[in-house]
Order: C-alpha cells, then structure tokens, then sequence
C-alpha cells in the first residue's frame, strides 16, 4: 500500500508544481504589485512599498473605477438575466425526444463556442452604420438607423445584445440537461391532477429547477466579466467611457498607461470577488464526488 | 436511466399531436435560423468582393470568389495562422502530459484535499485574465518570453492544466477499477496497470479533453494581444490589425474570420456532449 500512495505522489506533484508555478506564484505576484505604485515609465517605482495602500485608497476615489463599476454591474444584470429568460425558453422548446430537435440542438450550440474575437467582429458588422444589414432592414421598415456603437446610449446595448447572444446557448445546455434529469413522477402527478401546461411550468418545473438556475447564473456571473474582446473590437470603452467595464479599464490602465501598480490593484479586487463566487459554486454543488 | 414513462396514446389525439410537434419543429427552426444568421453573414461576406459585400439590398444569388481568403495567404496571416496552430497543439500536449497522471493519481488515491483542490481549480479557471496578465507580463519583461511562443505556451497553461486535470478526474471516476484490479493480481505494477489497462480504456475522455486545450488556446484573444507584437502574433491577433487606420478591410476580416472558426465549430460538434463539463472547469457534469 505504500508504494502505491508513493507512485500516486510522483504522478501527482510535477503537475501541482506546475500549476503553483503558474497560478499561485502570479497571484502573489499581482498582490505585492498592487501595493506598488509601478510605472513602466519609472523604474525606481519597482518594489516601492513606502505607501502600500495608496492604490486602493486612489481607487475609492477613482471617478472613472467607479463608472467602470457601474457599467459592469449593467452588463452583467442585463447579459445574464437575457441569458437566463431565452436560455430556459429554448430549453424547454427543445426538451424532446423528436430525433429532429435532437438534431438541431447540437447547431444552437455554435454561438459559444466560436473565438470571441469572430463572435465581435460579426456583430461590429451587423452594428456599423452604411453596411449593416440590421440597419438597411430597419430603414426598409421606415425606422431609424443609429450609428449604434457611436452612440452613449445604444452602444452598451449592442454589447448587450452580442453577449446575449454568445452565451445563451451556455444556460440552454445546462437547463436542458437539468430538464431531462428531472423525475417525472411530479409532472404526471400534476397533469392528473388537472393543471394546465402553464401552471405545471410554473409549480412544478420551475421550483425543481431553481438548483440548476442558481448554479448557471452564478457561472455567467463570473464569465460576464471576460465580455473583453467585444468591447475592444466593437467600441474600444467609448463613446467616452459608455462601455468601460472593469475589465477593460484594468487593461487600459496596465498596456495603454503602463500604470501597472495601480491596474494590479483593480484586477486583485476583481480576483478577490472571483474567488468568493467560486467558492459558493463549490458549496452548493460540492465537488460531486458524492456520485459513487 | 428511467425517461418519462410512454403514456397510452388515444387515437384521437394523435392528429392534434401532429399539429402541436410541427408547431415545435417550425418555431425551434425559426429560432436556430435566427441564431445562425450572424455566422452565415460573416461566411457569405468573406465569399464576397468589397464592392458586393456591402451591396444593399444584399445579393443573395452571387458568384463565390476565393480572392479575400488568397489575399490573406499572399500577407503575413499564413505565418499567425501557423504559430495559432503550433501553440495550441504544443500547450495540449503539455497539459496532457501533465495533467493526466495527475489526475488519475487524484481519482485512485483518495486524497484528503478534494475541496481544496476543487477551490484552487476553479478560481484560476475562472480568473479574470487580467489578473494573469499583469503578472506574467512584468515576468516574462524580465525573462525575454514576451513576443515568443513559448511565453503563450505557458500561459495557456494556467487555465488548461487545472482543465485537463479536472475533466480526467471525473472520466477516471467513471472507469471500472475490476480491470486494474484484476492486473495488479496477476503481478502487474501500479505504473504497468496504469500505462497499459486504464489509459486505452480512458481513450474517449483522453481525446475530449485534448480538444477542450486545443480550443481554449486556439480561443484565446486576450493573452495573445498583451504577450504578443509581431513574431509571435497568433491569428486572431493578426484579424483585428485588419482594421486599422487606413481602414477596415473587411473581406480579409471575413475571411480570417472564416478560417479560425472552421476548426472550433468542427471540434466542438465532436465534444458537444461534454460541453458543459469543459465550460465548467469540470464542476458540473452535465
């Protein structure tokens, strides 16, 4: 017996080591930076502890963090709950077993697994003014034609709209696998009962499949943060600082300001809110060793 | 796994019955028509020359022309599209090579850190990148491994091991251990039974999880833009230099486009099955 806990130890550790290597190592790298006020520009800024605290003392009061902020906060509400209410509606479309939706199912599946750099560039063309065929559609209809991603108004919701779209097929899949997991004692019992389709969706269904909505919800959650490629190719922040979510402020302030004390601050504060989400992931669903 | 008991049809409801499926057939064709318009857009504009692609109202019956895909290849695009290539494969093979034994030892030894591990794992796979980038930036300054494909290599390592080590775990949990066993019986070692009786069995998984690598990093925009300038530039990099100052060239944007999604549509309908394991860092089985 204890050759073989050895033989799983030697198997085991170059992997952890690696993995420490590349993840733990960077992490406290990015910590003790955020408590640098570093500067590319300057380098006796490197490893100047004097005033640890001042990057994030800067950042409460940092207008443009907090606008960042907010902006996230609203891609995020919006994304999410969009993804949430079309994801659940295909789902239980598609919940069959007609060998043809089966079928089908597999292409709803391709909007999230495209690069997300193709996912941005097709829908900066479908936002672009004089070769859009959305807008072309909306003039044939006798309506306006905004220059979407220029405007402070709609160009976060054209983000919006390309997020919703990526990433709906995500909480399909995983509300679809919940649906067919689900035991169909309760739906039959409610059918003889004389409910209406309605009224077994909203009684029935939908409280069994809260566990399964929580969990997804909290996975886009995490991921609506990583919306990057959209904003850098659709709207690049703007117009002004519209579309400046955190994620994007952080790497302005890093590679276009070379402000990296300080961007390290606001990535440590995002990481930090990773890790708690993350952590009620792994409460709620356990690491389903369970199954055995 | 017990589906939904077939009830009894009654003969008169079957026609209502018809009516009601092609109701679902239309609509969810409706939907998936909707859902696949941005891609075919993109596909038929790449087939298309400038001055077409942008015709209002579109032209809908037009000679396919390969020009924007040959113009592609005449620049610089082959050699990203080539270090796209040489990254993702190298990054999978590494990860395998490490992550699969590791995972294996995880599944059979019954190690007291489950929780911790699943923690770790899941934090660094769902990372905002930034957070990665700082810190290997200023590294890899110091180290010379910015613009390199080795640098790319390792970054991808990040969120590709603690993948491969994750989604083998739970399709080792999944083999039956009679077989090993049965070997370790008839005198085999543990790295005998391990290399010779569980790895050929655990085939499926092995070429699932080396697709996941290979489309994360072939995926990857962000990483690519902050560690890369010009030798090592990786093709979704090289897509967005298309739209530069002088203007977009669209038809070449199209085309690159194209191409880098060809293989990922083609691999994830191989893997669609395990999706939601892969998106999930393995959380969820799906």
């Amino acid at each position: 017996m204890r050759g073989r806990t050895r033989f799983f130890v030697i198997l085991l550790s170059p992997a952890l080591v690696v993995l420490a290597a590349v993840t733990l190592a960077p992490f406290a790298f990015l910590i003790s930076t955020s408590l640098t006020p570093l500067n590319l520009a300057r380098p006796a800024t490197w490893w100047d502890f004097s005033r640890p605290l001042l990057n994030f003392t800067d950042l409460v009061e940092d207008r443009r963090f907090i606008n960042s902020l907010g902006v996230q906060l609203y891609l995020s509400a919006f994304t999410v709950s969009f993804q949430l209410l079309i994801g659940l509606g295909m789902a239980v479309l598609l919940n069959s077993r007609l060998r043809f939706l089966e079928a089908i199912r597999a292409l709803f599946i391709i909007p999230m697994v495209l690069p997300p750099i193709v996912v941005a560039i097709m829908w900066k063309v479908l936002f672009t003014p004089d070769i859009s065929i959305l807008n072309w559609i909306l003039g044939f209809l006798g309506l306006p034609q905004p220059a979407w991603l220029a405007h402070p108004r709609l160009a976060l919701p054209a983000i919006i709209i390309a997020d919703v779209w990526e990433w709906f097929p995500f909480t399909m899949l995983m509300l679809l696998a919940a649906l067919q997991m689900m035991p169909a004692e309760p739906l039959e019992a409610a059918r003889i009962d004389g409910a209406s389709a309605w009224q077994v969706f909203l009684h029935v269904v939908l409280p069994l499949l809260r566990p399964a909505i929580v969990v997804t919800v909290l996975f886009r959650l995490i991921e609506s943060v990583k919306a990057f490629p959209l904003i850098f190719v659709m709207t690049g922040g703007g117009p002004g600082t519209v579309t400046e979510a955190t994620n994007y402020y952080a790497f302005l302030q890093a590679f276009n300001y070379s402000m990296i004390g300080f961007s390290a601050s606001i990535s440590a504060v995002v990481l930090a809110s990773t890790l708690i989400v993350s952590y009620v992931i792994i409460r709620m669903v356990g690491t389903h060793v369970e199954v055995e | 796994m017990s589906r939904s008991s077939e009830p009894q049809k009654e003969p008169v409801r079957i026609g209502r019955r018809g009516i009601k499926s092609s109701l679902i057939y239309g609509q969810a064709i409706v939907f998936l028509l909707l859902t696949l318009f941005p891609v075919l857009w993109l596909l038929q504009m790449s087939l298309k020359v400038e001055a077409e692609a942008f015709q209002m109202p579109p032209k809908l019956l037009f000679v396919p022309t390969p020009e924007n895909y040959l113009a592609l290849f005449q620049g610089k695009f082959a050699r990203s599209f080539g270090n796209s290539l040489i990254v993702s494969v190298t990054t999978t093979l590494v990860s395998m090579l490490l992550g699969v034994p590791a995972a294996y030892a995880l599944s059979r030894a019954g190690f007291h850190a489950e929780r911790g591990i699943a923690l770790w794992i899941l934090t660094t796979r769902m990372a905002p990148p930034i957070a990665f980038a700082i810190p290997f930036f200023l590294a890899y300054r110091y180290l010379g491994l910015v613009d390199t494909l080795s640098g790319l290599v390792v970054i991808y390592l990040t969120f590709n091991l603690s993948l491969v080590i994750w989604m083998m775990r739970t399709f080792f949990d999944g083999l039956p251990r009679s077989l090993e066993e049965a070997a370790e019986i008839d005198g085999a070692g543990p790295l005998a039974t391990f290399l010779r009786i569980t790895l050929p069995l655990a085939g499926p998984g092995l070429a699932t999880t080396a697709i996941f690598c290979f489309l994360f990093a072939w995926n990857d925009f962000f990483f690519a833009l902050v560690l890369t300038r010009s030798k090592a530039q990786m093709a979704p990099v090289a897509i967005v230099n298309f739209m530069n100052y002088e203007g977009w060239e669209w038809g070449k944007i199209a085309a690159g486009g194209t191409m880098i999604m060809f293989p990922v549509v083609l691999f994830s309908l191989l893997v669609r099955r395990y999706l939601i394991r892969g998106l999930t860092a393995g959380a969820l089985k799906g």
